[in-house]
């Protein structure tokens, strides 16, 4: 990687699309796009961005479930100097309205099928001034028809202003942006590449979405390298995800730990075998040492790597390498190159080898901080560096082992929930009293959401109610999969709902 | 084929469309292209039919030519469930 002169994030595509212009950026649905086409979209978003006269440093809130416009939005708002801000395709009117205030979106940028949504958002305001392209110009006209500007005409942004926003979720109930710079991407980036060994002769299935850090990620180090990314977010057939696994050969793939359950369980993928797959990548949760070891089976000349990572890292911290993978089980491996992770106790001291600490992370790849809340910033930017929250042990050889989490964060599928957020509007219902929202074991997804709720009458509130109140609100991922009516909480001497208690009776009934 | 059609279209309505919206669904829109129904839907999906209609489904079968709308559904259950 030495050689690399990246200095924004929107570099890592241009320098890519000099070097490769006509080799295959993307497929998808069929469609292949190649380098120097996706540098046109890009540069045909960032000239309409510029006409409309948006100062560097505005932020491009992004809506779509189509790749070849995330990827053009994306690009073209960091080259005509904005922050990009990918949001969750699985959305309801109020958790857009959240995300729009919250960043002070100027520039948006949508699919037409947001447009229902879209419309009940903007009617109500939301104290930002939006350009809307669902509702006035067609975001597929400018990526085909727009002008596109000159590089040398568009702003200058230095590797340490900020690139993008990631919302992801906090244990106050509200997501919260993580800021990072064009250098924590990049650092990150590199760092990724180097382990992995990405090179342009790559094809990797790209099934996560991209407004997430870890699909971020693939999309950038791929990107970058000028590999090809092969995609198909939607896992809802599995059988789709092998089918285009074997026709464009792909030579790389990353999940979560629910990605694979599903291709294990869900998928005729132990019918063919995949002699061109070189690498599997799994992270966002702990991945259950039996499944590692059915996926190495799987796949006995594939490289399988476990990762472990935090959206305020960029995306990575530390891999298993995979040689490892059978003899450290369960581990989350060794620091990434360019990473120094230490495990400390509540005062900032090491803890001995074999002892629980804090995970605790320095490197070029940590957050700017939090969006618009220098409280929760304080909270986790210590001087001693970024504090996870996550507790883990490290053995002699240096290998570390998370044990658990500090918050109540519920990891299900590929996304992070906090119960607050749940149980807030679960006592929006009048009727309910109190609610309490835990994470349970699941096989498919890694943990199921369940909602446990007392009531102060039962007249015309039941179960169904809920469910329906529940639907309005909260995006698909965040309705409770479980709800139970329960007439008390096991509690603490204060009073306090003791969740873990919850946990275990759930678990024994 | 229309009674089982009017059983999923009442599953769907209420399980996925929250009891609103349902006029607007058609009997061949696709559910992926709605945004009807997402991967750990589909999975009740499959539960709900395998338990209404007493037949396993298949992992190769898992495909949207037979789950992915109320058309491709009806005809999916009426041919296994002739068999």
């Amino acid at each position: 990687m030495k050689g690399q002169s990246w200095t924004t994030v929107s570099d890592l595509l241009v320098y890519t699309a000099c070097k490769y212009p006509g080799k295959t950026a993307l497929i998808y649905k069929g469609e292949e796009i190649s380098y120097e086409q996706l540098l046109v979209k890009a540069l045909r978003v960032a000239c309409w961005l510029k006409e409309k006269g948006l100062s560097p440093g505005f932020r491009a809130a992004i809506l779509t479930d189509n790749p070849i416009e995330y990827l053009s939005a994306y690009f073209g708002s960091i080259l005509a100097g904005g922050i990009s801000v990918g949001l969750n395709i699985q959305t309801t009117p109020r958790a857009l309205s959240y995300f729009l205030q919250d960043t002070g979106a100027q520039a948006f940028m949508a699919n037409k099928r947001f447009e229902a949504t879209l419309k009940q958002v903007l009617t109500k305001g939301t104290g930002a001034e939006i350009i809307a392209l669902a509702s006035g110009e067609e975001l597929t006209d400018i990526l085909e028809t727009g002008d596109s500007a000159e590089l040398h005409l568009l702003p200058w942004r230095s590797s340490c202003d900020l690139a993008q926003i990631i919302y992801t979720s906090g244990t106050t109930g509200k997501p919260k942006g993580v800021c990072l710079r064009n250098r924590n991407l990049i650092a990150n980036t590199m760092s990724i590449i180097e382990y992995l060994g990405i090179d342009s002769s790559d094809r990797v299935m790209a099934v996560l979405p991209f407004f997430y850090s870890y699909g971020n990620s693939i999309m950038l180090t791929h990107i970058a390298m000028g590999s090809t990314l092969v995609v198909n977010q939607n896992f809802v057939y599995p059988n789709k995800i092998v089918e285009d696994m074997l026709k464009y050969r792909v030579t790389a793939f990353s999940g979560v730990p629910s990605t694979y359950a599903i291709l294990l369980k869900r998928s005729n993928i132990s019918s063919y075998s995949f002699p061109d797959l070189r690498y599997i990548t799994q992270a966002g949760a702990a991945m259950a040492p039996s499944m590692a070891q059915r996926l190495q089976k799987l796949f006995p000349e594939t490289k399988i790597y476990i990762m472990y990572g935090q959206t305020e890292a960029s995306a990575r911290l530390s891999y298993l390498p995979s040689e490892h993978l059978l003899h450290k089980p369960g581990s989350i491996g060794i620091p990434i190159p360019g990473v120094e992770l230490r495990l400390l106790d509540e005062d900032g001291r090491p803890v001995p080898v074999g002892e629980v600490g804090e995970i605790v992370a320095r490197g070029e790849n940590i957050m700017a901080g939090y969006w618009n809340a220098p409280d929760a910033t304080q909270k986790v930017l210590k001087p001693e560096g970024l504090r996870t929250g996550d507790l883990a042990r490290m053995d002699q050889d240096g290998f570390l082992y998370i044990v658990s989490r500090k918050s109540d964060i519920i990891k299900s599928g590929s996304h992070r929930i906090a119960p607050k957020e749940i149980e807030d509007v679960a006592m929006e219902l009048r009727g309910v009293s109190e609610a309490a929202v835990v994470g349970m074991p699941d096989p498919i997804l890694g943990e199921s959401i369940w909602l446990f709720i007392t009531l102060e009458h039962r007249e015309g509130i039941d179960k169904k109610s809920v469910m329906r109140h529940l639907r309005r609100i909260l995006p698909a991922y965040k309705v409770p999969h479980e709800l139970r009516i329960v007439e008390d909480f096991p509690r603490t001497s204060t009073g306090k709902i003791q969740k873990n208690q919850l946990k275990q009776l759930t678990a024994l009934n | 084929m229309s009674d089982i059609k009017i059983k999923i279209r009442e599953f769907i309505i209420e399980n996925f469309l929250f009891g609103e919206g349902g006029e607007e669904l058609k009997d061949d829109d696709s559910f992926l292209d709605k945004g009807v129904i997402d991967s750990t839907g589909v999975l009740e999906l499959v539960e709900w039919i395998e338990d209404n209609y007493q037949f396993k489904i298949e992992d190769d079968e898992l495909i949207p030519e037979n789950l992915d709308s109320i058309n491709n559904l009806a005809a999916f259950i009426a041919k296994k469930t002739s068999k």
